[in-house]
């Protein structure tokens, strides 16, 4: 890491071009960002829309996906729809929502929830399906049935995959967020990023980037890593 | 042949097993199969799994199920534990007649099939839980049933960190802490090398002794079925069915290199030989001969004989 940035600041020594900020502009501009206030903001929009966001595609796409794994009927009626939207960039859904709601929240909304609700749906799909049976068949026989079986046993059961499948929805949902802020003005960090390009202010457009990195890390490292260690302790495998 | 008759009456507990403490109150059940077929949609049509099974198992009683794969061994077991339902016939038990799983009729299945997001003593608990019995009351059972199977003081490690006979003796504890009638085991001990294998079926028995709980185990096993059954229960295939009953009157505790358990082992071994074969050459390619097989087999090649 620390021997990237040297390369980098060595790199924009020799270039010597505003187009090519080294970290000292790159810092300045977060530091400056962050105090008057805009950086701080557009990442507070930013990660509340993410997390609501992410929620929702969450509270969405594990009941969509125990469904098509149980009922034949949900599979064979919305299956096709779930594979072919999610072989689509939620992105693409961005002018349906805006004419639908808008230049609001609802409208980026949808596309956050779109982005990462179908990963999440495939994945909880796919994990509730490959539950080895005796693990039901020994609840069953215990007196373990139908919503009960299925919250005490098959979705814990199922969590390493749903889980690798809720962090592809979480990449998923910054992605589509991103791409949102940056086509329509409404505060966040890719609205920042416009700005930054508006003024030809590559060192604040480096900083944001920075920033978007740090949220992904962050996220990554506060939960996804710490759920991947209780699994891998728990299972004795390494989540997905 | 006294000994036949008693053990068909109440198995009696030899009186050098060692003393077990029984974390158990209730007694087994007696299970009925009465005529019993099972039939499943197949691509080529209807296929039979079972075809009329009717066998009575006494209360108390341990009886294996013993046949080569496809005999519709674990099938019987399926339909007395209520995870399958018979296309014909009834299955009884304690007289009335299975309606789905219960927590009456317990399974231990050949992989544990215990919870790896659950400890030991959690798993364990599980089946009280879903009974709602109070925290006190359930952590007393588990601990006083994983010192029965000797497993106490792994009780807060995960499945995963426990070796497969670990696993099956947890799995054994679990299916016991709901205290059924009936305890069901689909080859239990079928993926253990053969030194654990040989030492849980002692402490099976052991615990058997204690508990008087009706056992029905399901086994490809002849040695294992003849060391721990009051009575073995032949099955062929093409379709299931039941062949024939022997019963074992040996005297308790048995150990797995007793002559009387080898030499009736082999006994039933040729009995079984030609339903065996049957199978093996069903996996292989036609022309195909068990070595060494006597009888059976194809008719023709036995043409030229005694013209």
């Amino acid at each position: 890491m620390a021997i990237l940035v040297v390369i980098w600041a060595a790199a924009s020594e020799i270039a010597r071009t505003p187009l090519a900020p080294g970290p000292v502009a790159v810092g300045a501009a977060i530091a400056a960002g962050v105090r008057d206030g805009t950086l701080l903001r557009a990442l507070v929009t930013s990660t509340a829309r993410l997390v609501a966001g992410y929620v929702v595609a969450l509270l969405l796409g594990v009941p969509l996906g125990i469904a098509l794994a149980r009922s034949t009927l949900v599979k064979q009626t919305v299956g096709p729809i779930v594979l072919g939207l999610g072989s689509v960039p939620s992105i693409c859904w961005l002018p349906l929502a805006i004419l639908w709601f808008g230049l609001s929240e609802w409208a980026i909304q949808l596309v956050v929830v779109l982005g990462a609700s179908l990963p999440v749906a495939v994945a909880t799909e796919n994990s509730v399906k490959h539950v080895p049976p005796s693990i039901e068949r020994a609840a069953r026989t215990m007196g373990a049935r139908g919503a009960r079986l299925m919250i005490t046993v098959t979705l814990p059961a199922a969590l390493p995959g749903i889980l690798g499948g809720a962090r592809v929805g979480w990449t998923f949902a910054l992605r589509s967020l991103m791409a949102g802020e940056l086509l329509f003005v409404s505060g966040g960090l890719g609205q920042l990023l416009e700005t930054g390009r508006d003024l030809g202010d590559t060192a604040l457009v480096l900083a944001v980037v920075v920033v978007i990195v740090g949220l992904g890390r962050a996220s990554e490292l506060l939960l996804f890593a710490r759920a991947d260690r209780a699994i891998a302790r728990r299972w004795g495998v390494e989540g997905t | 042949m006294f000994a036949s008759a008693k053990n068909w009456l109440a198995p009696a507990v030899a009186s050098d097993l060692p003393v077990v403490v029984v974390p158990s109150a209730r007694a087994g059940s007696a299970i009925a199969l009465e005529d019993v077929t099972l039939r499943v949609a197949a691509p080529e049509g209807e296929l039979e799994i079972l075809a009329g099974a009717s066998l009575r198992i006494a209360a108390g009683e341990f009886v294996c199920l013993l046949g080569p794969s496809g005999s519709g061994k674990s099938t019987i077991l399926n339909l007395i534990a209520g995870l399958a339902r018979p296309s014909a016939g009834r299955v009884l038990e304690a007289g009335s007649p299975v309606d789905g799983p219960g927590p009456d009729r317990a399974v231990v299945f050949q992989d544990a099939a215990l919870f790896p997001w659950l400890t030991l003593r959690r798993n364990v608990e599980f089946p009280l839980e879903l009974r709602g019995l109070p925290a006190r009351a359930r952590a007393a059972r588990s601990e006083e049933l994983l010192r029965l199977v000797h497993l106490w003081r792994f009780h807060d490690r995960y499945p995963h960190e426990l070796s497969g006979g670990m696993r099956q003796r947890g799995a054994i504890a679990r299916a016991l802490a709901g205290d059924p009638a009936v305890l069901l085991m689909d080859e239990p001990f079928a993926a253990l090398d053969a030194q654990t294998r040989e030492i849980l079926q002692g402490e099976l028995e052991r615990i058997w002794s204690g508990t008087r709980k009706t056992v029905v185990f399901v086994t490809h096993n002849v040695r294992e079925a003849v060391r721990l059954a009051d009575r073995v229960v032949l099955m062929g295939t093409r379709p299931g069915r039941i062949l024939h009953e022997e019963t074992v009157d040996l005297p308790r505790p048995r150990a797995a290199n007793d002559a009387r358990v080898a030499a009736l082992s082999n006994a039933i071994a040729r009995r079984i030989a030609s339903e065996v074969e049957k199978v093996a050459r069903e996996e292989a390619d036609d022309a195909w001969v068990v070595p060494g097989s006597r009888g059976g087999g194809d008719p023709r090649r036995h043409l030229g004989r005694g013209i």
